[in-house]
This record gives C-alpha cells, structure tokens and sequence, in this order.
C-alpha cells in the first residue's frame, strides 16, 4: 500500500479528528478569496482608482489579513499536531521510519489543504457578493454589484495556500524530527516544571513585565512628534514583549506563589482551574500572549475606523461651520441667493466683514519659535449674529479658533501654548494683543485663509485702522449661507457647484461630507473585515486549545465525579479557568487598545467615548460568545465522562 | 443504631446482571450475583481476567448502573437514589483505589490526596493530620510535592491508597491495590488497609488477583464467568492455612497463575 492509500483512507476514517483543522483551512481560504474578489471588483476598482488612500488602505489590509491567515494555521497545525502525537509516535513503534511518517503527514495535509483551498474559494464566492452590497451601502453607492466569478482573486487565493502549504508542512517536518518517542507519548504527562521554584531572577523578571507594559503606556501618551514612527514601533515592542513576560513570568510567579501558599489544600475548584492551567503554562504563554495582542489591535483598530465613520458629520462640521460661503464675491452670492429662492430652499444668509493681515505669534514656551503668518480677524458680535456660538473677547484681546490644531504642532498638549502674544507691524510702529486661548473647531470655513482670531468689532475696527496701509491688509467680506432643512442640502450643494473657485476640490459641507464619509466608511469596511477575521480566529484558536485541553482532562473528571464531585462543582471550576483563559487576555487587550485609542485619537476632533463604547462591547460580546460555546463543549465531556 | 454491629448488612446485592453494548453486539459480564458485605468486614474478590471483577466492584460502588437486579447500601436501594445523592454519598463515605490509580497529572501527591476533603468541613489543620499520618503509614511523606509522572507506579498506588482513606470514608472499594508494588511493599499496605479495617471499622471491598493479599480478608468470594463460583470464609484460621485454601479454589478455578507466599 503506498503513503498515498493510506493517507486517503485514514483521511476518511478521521474526519472526526481533522474536522477542525479543516474548518480553520477553509475559513481562511475563504476568508482571504472574499477580501480579493472585493479588491477585483470592477466598482470597488473605480473607486481604489479615485483615491490613493483607498488602494493603500486595501493593500495594507491584504497584507494584515495574509499575517494572521499564517497565524491562525499555524496555530491549528500545531494544535491539531498535538492531538495526534500518541498516533505519530505510535507509526515509529511499530517501526515506520520517520521519514515514512513525514511523508505520510505531508501528503496528507496536501490533500486536506488541498480540499480546503476548493471549499474555501465555493464558500467565498457564494458570500462575496453579501460583502460588495454591505461595502456599497456603507460608501451610500447605488447599483447591483455584477456577479460574477473572480478568477484573479480564485489565482490569489491559490498563492495565500502555497504559502500556508509551505509553513504548515515545515512545521510538521521540525516537530518530526525534533520529537523524541517518549515526548510524543508523553505530550501531556509533564507539567510545566520550570516554575518550580520562585528565584530572585524570576521575580525581577516578573516584574520587568510589568514595567515594560507601563513604559509602553508612558510612552504612548506623548509619542506624538518628529519621531512618530520611531516611538510607534517602541511602544508595540514594549508592551508585546511586556504582555509575553507578564503570561510567561508573571502570572506564572503569582499562581506558584499561590499554590506554595495552599500547601497542598488545593481544593476541588483550584484543581480544576489552577493547577491545570500551571500544568500548562508554557503553551499558553503564547497563545494568550498573541490572543491579547490581537484583541488589542482589532479593538483600536475598529474602535478608530468606527469613530470615523461615528464623527464624520461633527468633524467635518467643526471645520466647515456654513454650508456655503463666499469670501470678497457679492455677485456669486447674489446670484446663488437667487438660485436658492428660485428653487424653494429655505436658507439664512449672513454677512461678515473681516479683515486679513500678516503677524507674529509668539511661543512663550520658546522664544525663538515665533512664526509669522496670515491671520484672519473676525468680528466676534458679527459672527453671533450669524449664528455662531462664541463669547465677545475683551478689548485688545483675541482668541484663536482650529479645528485642526492638534494636528497643527508636533506636541498633543498645546495649553503651554497659551496665553501668548501676537506682534502687528505697521509702518515703522509694533503693537501687541494678547492671544488668550485656543478653541478646537473652526468659526468660518477652512477655505477662507489665514488664522481664524475672534476679537470684539472695537479691537477689529482698531486693527484695520492701524494696519491699512501695510502690504498683506485686505478686508474680507464673508458670505455666508445656513440651510434651514437638510433634506435640500444635496440639491444646493448642486446649485453652489458652478460658483465653486476649484472644481477639483469641494469646500461646501454638504461634499466634504460626502467625501469624509466615503473614506471613513471604506475604512470601517475594512476594519470591520479584519477585526472580524481577527475576532474569528483568536476565538477558533481559544476554543480548539480549549477542546483539545477538554479531552485531555477526561480522565481527571472521570474520575473526580467517580470520586463524588459533581456535574455543578467540576462546571464551577472549569468555570475559573475558563474566567482566566478568555477574560484575563480581553482584559489586558482592551487595557491596550484603550492607550493606543488614546494615542491615535488625535486624528479625531469630536468625542469618541460612545463609539469606543459601542465598538469595545461588540467586540467582546463576541468574544464571550466563543466562551460560552467552549463552557458547552466542556459541560458534554463532564456530563459523559462517567458513562465512560 | 441496632447493637448487632457484627451481624449488620452494609451492602447488598441482589441478582444483580450487568449487560455491555447494545442488543446486536451484547456481552452479558454479570450474570446474577448476590452478594451481602457485613459492616466492618474485609471482602476479597477474586476471578480470572475478564471474569467481570472490576465490572461487580463498579456497580456495587454506584460508579456504574447494573443492569438488573437490585443493589441495598445501608438498606437503600441505590437504583432510586438520585445521581446528585449518589455523588454526595460516594464523597462522603466511599473511598476508591482504581486498577489504574486514576491519580490527576495536574496535581502533587498531597494535592491528590487531600483532593477528597475539599467542599468538607474539615478544618486545615486536621486535614494536616490526616494528611501526615496517613503519608507516614504509606511511606509516601518525602513525596508529598512530587508529581504523578515523576513518581514509581507502586508510589502512584499508594497515593491512590491516601487519597482513598483519608476522607475515613465507611467503605472502601479498592481494585488490585497491590497490583503493581512489590512484595515488601503490598505487605505494608495491606497491614495499612488491615489497620483501617480492624480500628476504624471500615468495610473494605478488594478485587486481587493475588493470594497473598485475599488472605488478610475474612472472606474471599471467587468470580468465574459473572457468576460467584464458591466463597471462603477465613473463621479463626491462621492467614498461612487461608492461603493454602485460597490457592487450592485458585487451582481448580484455573486461569491465574499461583506466586509463592
Ligand atoms: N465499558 C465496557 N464496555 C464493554 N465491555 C466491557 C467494558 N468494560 C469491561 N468490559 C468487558 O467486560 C468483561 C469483564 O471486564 P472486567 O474489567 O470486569 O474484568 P476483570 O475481571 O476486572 O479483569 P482484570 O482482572 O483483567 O481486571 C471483559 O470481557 C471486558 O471486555
Ligand atoms: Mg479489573
């Protein structure tokens, strides 16, 4: 009988045993055909082709997704290998060579990768179109997505399995030839024993763990400079390296100090939950390590992604505060009035004189770094008028209004900043007003140039005085136009079109808002995809460890409940370690994202506290899911195990 | 609490069968068995392999359900007890060693053994005491933080051994527990289990393939084909002549090899 043969027909005898390795073959494959149908889609090529943005954000995404396809497998392969070591090592006793052995094994995961790369791509091309409507919808587009069947991304997908083929068969070829027999048969037997005894190394080491996640958190409230890239990647490093020591160490050291501290009155529920998690810790170091990681990534990664999408009307709000404005051009905005009324739209129309000027603004902070500029004073009573929301400043005294500030200095904390003082030169004279604050939004559009400084008409009227013969005065003579009923502002933004001083770019509300929400809404698409995918596996990957763990365990609840413990007292202690096995990594995963969120949020204007909210329970409602399946399976083998 | 401790019935079975598999393929392993343990008494059981020794011990320790036939612990009928009241009442006052220890991995020697107190109301200290007695009687005290895969399999039965009295349960069902020690070393435990028996008054149910270790018992009860074949009552007699008596059913029995005393 060749390899071949006997690969084929084991195959059929086990479906049992692969069914998992299997599954996790084919939501990757058709995980990865789904996301390459959607890049080859011929309306979400137009809109890849429109923007930049969107073709980089898809092919960071593609590469994301490839990384944590390779982690998922590998981690199933080295599951699925472990329940089959007593088989593997059983090949070699009866006296297979064990290059008979990883023939065998490599043929055999060929042809189940093989299996799973043809019902990934039928199960991917049946699903993708749900995703290409769901990706229209998001992006407010209309038109029936074309179904039809995408052979490059069918190629592509091809390439994702050549590339798991390669990883998954080198694993099985090093675990092979590096097992010994007894090691295979043992597998389980041996608890993890380096944690036997606490040494001073350890502790010192347990507690550099902990030192590193909060230097890593240190680190990143104030990472925001010249060296953003440099400090990014330092902190990563800092807090994975410190979650890895903190499982691997840490934890480790308390449950041993715990332990010692029981001398022996362990007690049924820490049997259930402490010791068989000791026994293990080594193998859960890593996968509880790269759990947290995960979960901290999709959490911040979605929790941005939504909070884009979540501000994009406040946002866009703050920095274009009018529907329409019109600087220094009374017959557009004449004409445009009469085009609005013409159509029925009812809207207010205000008007403010402003005036431009040039000036220096000092850092008390540094007193070489003062920085010349265009600045833009507007009348503060006028803009009240106008609906804006604003205090009259005191005489001689101004206050400066960015919706983009944050992103405006290297530093996040600009209170140093102020108060300061603004220097006017004219003619031969310099005279100062004090800039007192600064307000995160915008007072008019971000199109009218120059720093936005609200003063009292006293202080403009004395400005414009002083400053009208220099070279850069200008009077500003704003239009500006609210629409009182927002179902009419895509008509006149319509209307405001032909006025637009730039084709290429729009400077209404109405557009931006349309463009913001475009790209935030193909960010969530893909932050959605990928955090579920995340979600999927890290979940797979807790629940196969889980069930593996379960039928190791049998035994022991065999013979706890011959023992008379029962059902209820064994579930409550699994219940324990199951509380340590899932919620200590969401815990810490979401003590992360809640730094990194922190950190990144500065690309945000509004509040985000409520999508973080609604984007982190999502998260974690599926995660507890994936608990509650793994409680259920443990429940059937506790319930069988006495019918034995 | 009737004074006629000596004549009182701990255990009894009544035509008990026990049937493995389902009608195609069905193995009938206990065949009728009627047993009646007096309180404080020291049971052997013995039977060739397969003779359903380990399937009678099962049934008669609420492990497993038989398949007929009824079965009176403290004159109860354990057919009509609950699964919750048979777990209680397997925790409170039976005591298990298993054919193949059946010692959790996870867990030290002391942990396992201690295992049986917890969810009690026995205090820390006393469960010290316990522990520390019962570990000085088995040998087994230099032991105590070792784990199973570290430990000997005669150490890994005398764990069992612990784990099974320390609890002082009212009976003990024990499965070939000096299957795997030496000689020196199951004469020790037997005068432990012997101890236990004649001071504390537990009743003890043995399965042994072993003469040596069925003479220590008042009575050896001889399986052969899910059916008892004779019984043997050891009266005033010496254990050397019980034995002589033990192996001499053993001969006619067949099946299992004799080892000298
Ligand atoms: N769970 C089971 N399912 C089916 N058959 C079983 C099961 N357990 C035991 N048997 C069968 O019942 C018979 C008696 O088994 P048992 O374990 O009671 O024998 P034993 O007398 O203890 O033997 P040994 O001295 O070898 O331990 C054997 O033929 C065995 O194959
Ligand atoms: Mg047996």
């Amino acid at each position: 009988m060749t390899v071949f043969d006997l690969a084929l027909r084991s195959m059929r005898q086990n479906v049992k045993q692969y069914y998992l390795y299997f599954f996790a073959l084919i939501f990757s494959m058709s995980l990865f055909f789904v996301f390459a149908s959607l890049q080859h889609d011929t309306q979400v090529q137009r809109l890849l082709e429109s923007s930049v943005n969107f073709s980089a954000a898809f092919q960071s995404a593609a590469v994301l997704l490839v990384v944590i396809i390779g982690i998922f497998t590998m981690s199933s392969n080295r599951i699925f290998l472990r329940r089959r070591s007593r088989e593997i090592g059983l090949y070699q006793l009866i006296g297979l060579s064990k290059g008979w052995a990883a023939r065998y094994l490599l043929m055999e995961n060929l042809l189940l990768g093989l299996g799973a790369l043809f019902a990934g791509i039928l199960c991917g091309a049946l699903i993708s179109r749900l995703f290409v409507l769901i990706l229209l919808e998001l992006l407010h587009l209309d038109g029936m997505p074309a179904i039809d069947f995408s052979l490059p991304a069918a190629i592509e997908t091809t390439f994702v399995f050549i590339l798991v083929a390669v990883i998954t068969s080198v694993q099985i070829i090093t675990m092979i030839y590096r097992s010994t027999l007894l090691h295979l048969f043992q597998a389980d037997r041996q608890p993890d024993l380096s944690s036997q005894s606490p040494t001073i190394l350890t502790a010192i080491y347990a507690v550099l763990g902990i030192v590193l996640i909060g230097y890593g958190y240190e680190l990143s409230g104030r990472m925001v400079d010249e060296q953003l890239v440099m400090n990014a990647l330092l902190v990563m490093a800092a807090t994975i390296t410190g979650t890895y020591i903190l499982f691997r160490v840490t934890i480790r050291w308390c449950f041993t100090w715990l332990r010692r501290r029981k001398n022996g009155h362990l007690g049924l529920y820490n049997s259930l939950s402490l010791a068989p998690l000791m026994h293990r810790m080594k193998g859960n170091a890593n996968s509880l390590t790269l759990i947290t990681v995960l979960s901290a990534l999709t959490i911040t990664l979605v929790t941005m992604a939504y909070s884009f999408y979540y501000s994009a009307e406040q946002d866009t709000r703050m920095a274009i505060p009018y529907d329409f404005t019109f600087e220094n051009n009374p017959q557009d905005a004449q004409a445009f009035t009469a085009d609005l009324e013409s159509s029925g739209i009812p809207f207010k129309h205000y008007t403010v004189e402003a005036v431009r000027t040039t000036g220096v603004i000092h850092n008390p902070l540094d007193p070489a770094d003062s920085r010349e500029g265009s600045l833009l004073w507007l009348p503060a009573e006028q803009l009240q008028r106008a609906g804006g929301q604003l205090s009259v400043p005191a005489f001689g005294e101004a206050v400066e209004y960015d919706a983009w500030a944050q992103n405006a200095y290297d530093d996040i904390d600009l209170s140093g900043r102020y108060p300061t003082l603004i220097d006017l030169q004219s003619e031969s004279q310099t005279k100062s007003y004090v800039l007192k604050e600064l307000k995160v939004e915008n007072l008019v559009n971000f199109d009218i140039s120059g720093k936005q400084l609200a003063v009292s008409e006293a202080t403009l009227d004395e400005i414009a005085r002083r400053m009208s013969g220099t070279e850069h005065f200008e009077k500003v003579q704003i239009a500006a136009y609210l629409i009182s009923d927002q179902a009419e502002l895509a008509l006149a933004s319509s209307l405001y079109e032909k006025y637009r001083p730039d084709q290429y770019t729009a400077t209404d509300f109405y557009s931006s808002y349309q463009t913001t929400l475009q790209t935030s809404g193909l960010l969530i698409f893909i932050a959605a995809f990928l955090g579920l995918s995340f979600l999927a596996s890290t979940g797979s990957i807790l629940y196969f460890k889980q069930m593996t763990e379960a039928e190791q365990e049998k035994q022991s609840f065999r013979t706890l409940r011959q023992l008379g413990f029962d059902e209820k007292m064994i579930m409550k202690g699994i219940m324990r370690k199951q509380m340590v096995v899932f919620l200590l990594p969401l815990c810490i995963g979401m003590l992360h994202s809640f730094f990194a969120v922190r950190a990144a949020s500065f690309m945000i204007i509004s509040d985000i506290t409520i999508p973080t909210i609604i984007s982190v329970g999502v998260y974690a409602a599926i995660y507890i899911l994936f608990a509650l399946f793994t409680l259920g399976y443990y429940r059937q083998v506790v319930n069988k195990a006495l019918l034995l | 609490m009737k004074e006629s401790n000596e004549q009182e019935t701990v255990l009894h079975a009544r035509n008990v069968h026990k049937t493995y598999g389902s009608k195609g393929g069905a193995q009938q392993v206990l065949k009728g068995i009627d047993l009646r343990v007096l309180r404080k008494e020291f049971v052997g059981i013995m039977g060739p392999s397969g003779s359903g020794k380990t399937t009678l011990l099962n049934v008669l320790a609420t492990i497993d359900r038989a398949s007929d036939g009824a079965i009176f612990i403290d004159n109860e009928d354990i057919s009509t007890m609950s699964s919750a009241a048979l777990s209680a009442f397997r925790r409170n006052k039976l005591g298990f060693i298993f054919q193949d220890y059946n010692l959790l991995d996870t867990l030290t020697v002391k942990e396992n053994i201690l295992l049986p107190l917890s969810l009690g109301k026995i205090s820390k200290q006393r469960a010290e005491r316990e522990f520390t007695a019962i570990a000085e009687v088995l040998g087994i005290r230099d032991l105590a933080h070792k784990y199973p895969y570290e430990i000997s399999g005669g150490q890994k039965q005398r764990t069992a051994a612990g784990r099974a009295l320390i609890h002082q349960p009212s009976i003990v069902f024990a499965d070939e527990p000096t299957g795997a020690l030496d000689s020196k070393s199951a004469s020790s435990l037997l005068s432990v289990m012997d101890e236990v028996n004649r001071n504390r008054g537990v009743t003890i149910i043995m399965v042994t393939h072993d003469p040596v270790a069925s003479s220590y018992c008042n009575r050896v009860v001889f399986l052969k084909d899910g059916k008892i074949y004779s019984e043997l009552y050891r009266g005033e007699k010496s254990r050397q002549s019980f034995f002589k008596d033990i192996i001499d059913v053993q001969a006619v029995l067949g099946g299992d090899h004799i080892d000298g005393i």
